[in-house]
């Protein structure tokens, strides 16, 4: 092979130096994009997580709003399952009332209207003091199960002077709505 | 660190006599004649016009660094000695060469611009070769070649020719010619033991001088001889022979230059030893090759670096991290949207709870004495219906009025108001309907402290008789009585 003269060794120089620029600079502008492409990535993933982390903290600011409702209703709505709610509901408040002095007639339990997050009606009669009538009133919100009062009805009773009857209708309501429907806020 | 060659240009080398100046470069050469004043500076004339063409010789582009130029001086003002120091380490063996060269040399060292290079050890001893020249003469050269925009590096030319000799390391003397005057030195083993400026008219008493120069002790034979003439017909002493070296012919190929440039490249031995000088930095002009802004360049070359590629290593080095954080926050926000959940269940169920109690407490405290409630109904509505007796109209009306100022009712209703057949009292039925919840959050209901110490002492009353069974409590007149029953 023949020895290149200066001026070739010179071409050769800078088409070698032309090349390497070129695929300096194609090979760098897809490196960029690539890196570009990564950082763009991870700062959206960087808003996710600081919208998420702000989301974290505006709920467990509501956290002890929860726990005060918890302990003034006597209920932890996880601990609530629907099979067994209205039958552990009822079971509080026969004993509720007897352990107020209220003397208990029929109690008719009913499926309720599912559209209203209701599970079950308890309708039931009584006799009884006024003060033990009002004291079940008062003990029903906190016997530790979703209740409420549908409506109440004092009346004196004819055959028997003193005591009160009363007729009550219980909601029980349906927690499990509550799961299955998108919370505001949330 | 291999410099780029595209960047870096080749190096000049430039051999300095009194009269002229050789340059060399790549192939290339130039010779331009000296004209100095009476005390041996450069004229100012021509000191230009040797920047000029000396610029015009390098050819460097703008976008290279400034060349870096090797110049061999002439013997003239040069003195070389060698100097014995004690071993030490190398900030000490500095502090023991500078009072060497103190007390060797006829000017301190701030005045010299001086070298060394290091010869053989032993025995706890450090020879060290000296070679310095007024720091004057080479400044002037420095100055003179920071503004042609060379870097140079300057040594003694009568060492630099040694690189041509075929044994470099051995015992022979090299006489450079020129008009006049001519430079002598002398190599025992390779170690350059005497360095003469020889001036001489005719070729005896310069073959003269040289003999006398070399003394009789000398172990040498052979003295090389380049320059003009390239030999002198005189004879040496007896036992020396003088060898005329053959140098490729054209402009800038002196001794030195061609030495020099066989030392660059690598088959030359090492380089000859520098003279250190402190150049004029060019007014105006940023020399970036010191090594103090060398350095800063580097340091800001690195900042500028990091702050470029840092937000593009930032995604690769944080992201799992990240990923991995953002899974914990998923999952603490699944927990709290249930959170979320159970807390709206149990808002919708305080806000659904019925005021029941509340309502009854008013209807006992508004109540006229002597009134009797024979039913009550309510439900979470807010629908309230009531019948009962009292005495007269009048004290319905005032029940009524009590019930409306408490601002707990949005609307109350006498639907009957009838006269007992006995015209005694009268039977009543009563609506009335609630307000909202939201409304009735503002209301302060519920009993006093006096109040409810009242109905302290009338349950006391009661437990000894006082009151009858089934009267609300904190009832202060109303009872709840049952109907007498039909005979």
């Amino acid at each position: 092979m023949r020895t290149l003269t200066q001026r070739e060794k010179k071409t050769l120089r800078y088409a070698t130096v032309g090349i390497a620029l070129y695929l300096a600079l194609f090979g760098g502008f897809k490196v960029w994009k690539f890196f570009d492409r990564k950082r763009t990535e991870y700062l959206n993933l960087v808003a996710d997580a600081r919208q998420l982390k702000l989301d974290v903290q505006r709920r467990e600011a509501k956290l002890p709003h929860i726990q005060k409702l918890m302990e003034e209703f006597h209920l932890d709505p996880a601990k609530l399952t629907r099979a067994t709610v209205v039958a552990e509901a009822s079971a509080a408040i026969q004993k509720a009332a007897q352990s107020g002095g209220v003397q208990l007639g029929p109690i008719r339990e009913s499926p309720a209207r599912s559209a209203s997050r209701e599970l079950a009606s308890i309708q039931l009669e009584g006799t009884g003091p006024v003060p033990a009538a009002l004291g079940l009133l008062q003990r029903l919100n906190t016997c530790g199960y979703p209740l409420i009062i549908d409506s109440v009805q004092f009346s004196s009773d004819p055959m028997r002077p003193g005591p009160i009857k009363f007729n009550l209708t219980v909601i029980i309501l349906d927690f499990e709505q509550w799961k299955s429907v998108e919370v505001p806020h949330a | 660190m291999k410099e780029i060659a595209f960047l870096t240009p080749a190096p000049v080398f430039i051999e300095i006599t009194p009269a002229r100046l050789q340059a060399l470069c790549e192939g290339d050469g130039l010779e331009i004649p000296l004209e100095r004043e009476a005390d041996g500076k450069i004229k100012t004339l021509c000191q230009e016009k040797v920047i000029a063409r000396l610029q015009a010789f390098a050819g460097r582009k703008f976008w290279q660094t400034r060349p870096r130029a090797f110049c061999a001086l002439s013997a003239n003002g040069v003195l070389l000695r060698r100097l014995s120091l004690p071993a030490a380490g190398p900030e000490q063996f500095r502090k023991l060469l500078l009072l060497q060269i103190e007390s060797e040399f006829p000017l301190p060292p701030a005045e010299l611009a001086w070298g060394f290079s290091k010869l053989h050890s032993a025995a706890g001893k450090q020879d060290v070769l000296v070679a310095a020249v007024k720091k004057t003469a080479v400044a002037e050269y420095a100055s003179l070649f920071a503004a042609c925009g060379f870097d140079p590096v300057f040594t003694v030319a009568a060492l630099a020719r040694n690189a041509l000799s075929p044994q470099p390391a051995g015992s022979h003397a090299w006489l450079e010619i020129e008009t006049g005057r001519a430079e002598l030195v002398v190599f025992t083993d390779g170690v350059p033991a005497g360095l003469r400026v020889l001036l001489a008219a005719s070729e005896s008493a310069l073959a003269a001088a040289v003999a006398k120069a070399l003394g009789t002790s000398w172990p040498g034979k052979k003295v090389f001889v380049t320059g003009t003439p390239q030999n002198i017909s005189a004879p040496l002493a007896a036992g020396l022979e003088m060898v005329p070296v053959k140098l490729e012919a054209g402009p800038g190929r002196s001794a030195a230059n061609l030495g020099l440039q066989k030392i660059l490249a690598g088959n030359g031995g090492p380089l000859p030893l520098t003279l250190q000088v402190q150049a004029k930095s060019t007014p105006g002009k940023l020399n970036l090759s010191k090594p103090e802004i060398k350095i800063w360049l580097q340091r800001a070359a690195v900042l500028l670096a990091a702050l470029l590629l840092l937000p593009y290593a930032e995604p690769l080095l944080a992201n799992h991290f990240l990923v991995k954080r953002l899974a914990r926050l998923q999952a603490d926000q699944e927990r709290l949207v249930t959170i979320d959940r159970e807390l709206d269940f149990l808002e919708n169920l305080k806000q659904t709870q019925p005021p029941y109690l509340d309502a009854c407490y008013l209807f006992a405290k508004s109540a006229p004495p002597g009134a009797r409630l024979e039913s009550l109904t309510l439900n979470r509505r807010g629908e309230v219906s009531l019948r009962g007796t009292m005495q007269n109209g009048q004290l319905v009306t005032e029940f009524r009025s009590k019930l409306i100022a408490s601002g707990f009712f949005a609307s109350v209703s006498v639907e009957e108001q009838t006269p007992t057949p006995d015209r005694q009292k009268v039977n009543v039925r009563i609506t009335a309907q609630w307000k909202p919840a939201s409304a009735l959050a503002g209301l302060a209901l519920g009993p006093s402290a006096e109040e409810i110490e009242r109905a302290k002492t009338n349950k006391t009353a009661a437990a000894e008789g006082g009151a009858p069974p089934g009267m609300f409590p904190m009832m202060p007149g109303a009872m709840l009585r049952s109907r007498p029953a039909r005979n």
